[in-house]
């Protein structure tokens, strides 16, 4: 039964080509993960998020290079060496056992991606443990299920967390009393810690985009567990001085530039037709361009500019909305119109060219969208 | 012959037993346990799959379509325990270790019969526990069941801590009963090097179940002390530490992950050779490599509580150690890989779920790097990204080598074939649906999506609906399989000895095996992977058609596309 196997003494055939395709492929996928704003999926806010997204990144092409080839070379011999219907039942392939050099050259080359990696990763942990913080000092408290936050010289601890821009803080986490263990995670400032009872965690970052951002617990602490949730304002300087002038009088003052949630806190300008936050129905026509561009600035300015279509900084520059050829439509599909704006801005979008946070997430009203609709619809009147 | 004088001694044979219960209830024959393992491990993958689909049903619609919070923390909870510990565990350990591993080294029995006896009758008593649970209010923190919030959890936390103790007492004394039988209980012959992979991978099991489980077993003593008793173990309000839990749960999980895996790598690098028609490609780093992840595994469980608290500068150690493992796990998947390379390969089902094992643990591999390194994880920990990760592991891995295995050694176990053409269709559609289940899992974590909610912000929606549908039709695919094995048992064509003409021992003697399982214990002079070469064993009896031909198995023929 011992058969003679001509040995293969290539590789197999269009062996090269394929490995040049799989190369290539995987150069699309690195250009993908690198020039796609997308794929960092959330707006980056704060500082140690660059620097984990690049770790992010670096993992996603050199990862996605191993994923491409493994899988890539899985496809190819399983089509170059099929069992072929014409050939002898008993045939065999070749009987080769080893290779010691090839198999050293696949041990050294993991192990120095495992150093290069390990490399980054150390590295960017050197800058998390060395953030700077201390300028600004909070300790957040976890508690079924929410968040509250001690500020010093805050006599009591405050439901919402206020940040101002640019100024590096030390977060300490930690249980109300008798508590359970809670998440602290900051998405955007791809940065978080355990709320353990019995031990304070310290976290360092700098925020550095004005904007309202998630507060998540992503440790399981009970029932409310999926709805506890804690609203972040990053503002600016001068508004965070008002509000923590406030809070130490014990008076309640939001900051404008911070998006308080519509319709609960009655900072919003009330509603005159009859739109309020569950409302589905959008009154247009009341939209105040003047208003939408105070908005514009704060919801929507991190990633879009007024621009041309071309001006990307996450999302497209919507200055010329209406009138650009190259690009008729919106991003879902649909025709340009104030209605479909107004659709878009309510309900987001999530599909290959990225995510547009919809309104609930953005914390605007109806009337929010009306008004920035307007003022949208009044940029490309200028141009 | 040389090696007639042990064989005087390994010959006899004790008597069959009689009686029904003797034979098939409380039986010490290694092959009826391990496919008493394979019944009740099976009914508990149904069970604990549909606790998933109850989980995909509710993730429909953002606030939740069918259950309270309380109902479905509780649903997750035991979805979770019961896969790892009812249903993997036991599954690549119990049914598999038990019915293949034995034959494969030439031995009539394991170690320890009677202590097999006892293993196995600790686990149908743990999953009545676990599932009878939801009787009295299920455990609902998560498969973690971290304190303090599990010390306030319902009722049957406390029957989950008695399950979960009484697997891991069967977990430990399957390890040790193991580890003795490949140890001294090899056919004359059969060396360490000689060994088939799948050996090397239940022995660098056992000996993980037998040091690690040790540790699980301690920790949820003190649970269910401070739960019933009032021992505060882990309650900081009366001075104990919830990190205590969480150490020794994850000296214990953190191997268990590589329980629950590496006698998935031994199915497959039985699988990929006999499908190939080639020997294993480098069998002895294929084989160390199972030793290096197994003491590495050791070494890691803090990467699991990264973001928990611990001394920043003990994170450095614990991510380096966890990105070393990358190493032997990536010479394994060139190994497999290089096997394929210049083979005849024919894709039966067992050998398209090794392929797809292949790819899609890679996949999981690589997000497992990504959790490794310290700044990412402090991102995504606790995130849907992680619920993905585990997935692509545990169901792309460990489960993908169960079905393999199942297609596999079914032939041995029942004498009798499955349906290929059943068996191809089941492989793509668990593939396809698979990745579309898991794959958006990682968008969404990114996205920002927390684990181990009830209910979601709206902006999840999308790809939850992709999710739950294409796990709808991952359950049905599922439904194939278990149809498959009932017509295979009613209608399958007959098996012979060695219907994949493959080299290992267990093929070489009748299918289903006999009570004694080698009338004559076989001596074995070479690795078993020589495909070109006759057959490494003398002084046995080899079964009719046990000669390492592979006879047409259906799906050689079947592509319609070839008679066109």
């Amino acid at each position: 039964m011992a058969r003679s196997v001509k040995p293969k003494s290539n590789l197999g055939p269009n062996f090269w080509p394929v490995t040049a395709l799989l190369g290539v492929l995987s150069l699309v996928n690195a250009w993908t993960i690198v020039r796609v704003p997308s794929m960092t999926f959330l707006p980056q806010a704060g500082a140690p998020a660059t620097d984990v997204d690049f770790i992010f990144r670096f993992l996603g092409i050199s990862g996605g290079a191993i994923f491409i080839y493994v899988t890539g070379y899985l496809v190819y011999f399983g089509i170059a060496f099929r069992h072929r219907e014409n050939q002898p039942i008993d045939t065999i392939g070749v009987q080769v056992h080893d290779n010691p050099r090839l198999e050293l050259w696949w041990t050294i080359l993991p192990t120095l991606l495992v150093i290069v990696l390990g490399y980054f990763s150390v590295d960017v942990w050197w800058k998390l443990q060395n953030q700077q913080g201390d300028v600004l000092t909070v300790e957040s408290i976890g508690y079924q299920f929410g968040f509250q936050y001690r500020y010093p010289k805050i006599k009591d601890p405050v439901p919402t967390l206020y940040l101002p821009v640019g100024t590096p803080v030390t977060l300490h986490t930690s249980v109300a009393a008798n508590g359970v263990s809670h998440g602290f995670w900051m998405p955007e400032m791809r940065i978080k810690a355990d709320m353990v009872p019995g031990l304070i965690n310290t976290i360092r970052f700098t925020p550095t985009v004005i904007g309202d951002y998630r507060v998540i617990c992503t440790e399981y602490c009970g029932t409310g567990h999926g709805a506890m949730k804690g609203e972040m304002h990053v503002v600016s300087q001068q508004e965070f001085g008002k509000w923590f002038a406030a809070a130490q009088a014990g008076k309640d003052y939001t900051p404008p530039l911070a998006g308080a949630k519509p319709g609960s806190d009655g900072q919003h300008p009330a509603p005159g037709n009859g739109n309020d936050a569950s409302g589905t129905a959008v009154a247009l026509d009341s939209g105040k361009t003047d208003a939408g561009q105070v908005l514009f600035g704060q919801k929507c300015s991190t990633c879009h500019g007024v621009g041309p279509y071309e001006q990307k900084i996450v999302g497209p520059g919507l200055g010329k909305l209406f009138n650009d050829a190259a690009h008729p439509k919106l991003v879902n599909g649909k025709d340009v119109s104030p209605a479909n704006i107004a659709m878009l801005l309510k309900n987001g979008y999530q599909g290959e060219a990225g995510v547009m946070p919809s309104a609930q997430v953005n914390a605007i009203s109806n009337v929010d969208i009306a008004n920035l609709t307007a003022y949208l619809v009044s940029l490309s009147k200028k141009s | 012959m040389a090696v007639a004088a042990p064989h005087a001694v390994l010959d006899h044979i004790h008597p069959e037993p009689k009686s029904f219960v003797a034979k098939y209830i409380f039986s010490i024959d290694h092959k009826i346990i391990g496919v008493q393992y394979l019944i009740v491990g099976l009914l508990f993958f149904i069970i604990s799959g549909l606790l998933a689909e109850l989980i995909r049903v509710q993730l429909l619609v953002p606030s939740g379509a069918i259950m309270t919070p309380d109902k479905y923390n509780q649903v997750y909870s035991v979805h979770g325990s019961g896969m790892v510990w009812l249903v993997i565990i036991p599954l690549v350990t119990g049914g598999f270790g038990n019915f293949v591993m034995p034959l494969m080294i030439g031995a009539r029995d394991v170690a320890f019969p009677w202590l097999n006896l006892a293993s196995f009758w600790m686990f149908p008593p743990a999953g009545m526990l676990l599932f009878g649970s939801f009787l009295v209010g299920a455990p609902d923190a998560g498969w973690t069941e971290y304190p303090p919030i599990s010390l306030q959890g319902p009722p049957g936390t406390n029957l989950w801590c008695i399950a979960i103790f009484l697997i891991g007492i069967s977990s430990t004394l399957t390890g040790i009963n193991f580890l003795v039988t490949i140890l001294k209980m090899r056919a004359p012959g059969m060396t360490f090097t000689r060994m088939p992979l799948f050996v090397w991978a239940q022995l660098a099991t056992a000996g993980l179940s037998m040091v690690a489980t040790t540790a699980l077993a301690g920790a949820l003593l003190a649970l269910f002390l401070e739960r019933v008793f009032g021992v505060p173990f882990y309650d900081p309000a009366r001075g104990g530490s919830p990190l205590l839990w969480q150490h020794m749960f994850w000296f214990y999980s953190h191997p268990a992950v590589y329980i629950m895996i590496l006698p998935a790598f031994g199915i497959i690098s039985e699988v990929l050779p006999t499908f190939s028609r080639k020997p294993i490609f480098g069998y002895k780093m294929i084989a160390f490599s199972s030793i290096a992840i197994a003491l590495l595994g050791f070494m890691v469980w803090a990467h699991h509580m990264f973001t928990s608290g611990m001394a920043p500068w003990l994170q450095l150690p614990f991510m380096i150690i966890t990105m070393v493992i990358a190493v032997p796990t990536g010479v394994k998947i060139f190994g497999w890989m290089a096997t394929l390379w210049g083979g005849s390969i024919r894709f039966t089902a067992a050998c398209l779920f090794a392929i797809g094992f292949i790819c899609v643990f890679t996949f999981g591999g690589v997000t497992g790097f990504f959790l490794a390194s310290v700044p990412v994880d402090l991102h995504e920990h606790g995130s849907y990204f992680v619920v993905a990760h585990i997935h692509y592991v545990l169901f792309g891995g460990s489960v993908f080598g169960i079905f393999s295995g199942i297609y596999y050694w079914w032939p041995k176990i029942t004498g009798r074939m499955m349906n290929e053409r059943w068996g191809q269709w089941h492989f793509w559609m668990t593939f396809v649906s698979f990745n579309v289940t898991f794959l958006p899992m990682h968008w969404l974590g990114l996205m920002g999506m927390p684990r181990r909610v009830a209910v979601y912000d709206p902006q999840f929606q999308f790809w939850n609906v992709v999710a739950s549908l294409a796990s709808f039709v991952l359950a049905g695919s599922t439904l194939i399989f278990l149809y498959n094995m009932w017509w295979s048992l009613r209608h399958g064509r007959k098996a012979g000895a060695n219907p994949w003409g493959a080299r290992t021992l267990e093929w070489m003697i009748s299918s289903p095996p006999p009570y004694y399982n080698y009338k004559k214990i076989p001596a074995v002079l070479a690795t078993p992977y020589d495909f070109g070469n006759p057959l490494p064993y003398i002084g046995m009896e080899h079964a009719p058609g046990a000669h390492a031909t592979p006879q047409p198995v259906a799906s050689h023929k079947m592509p319609a596309k070839r008679r066109a």
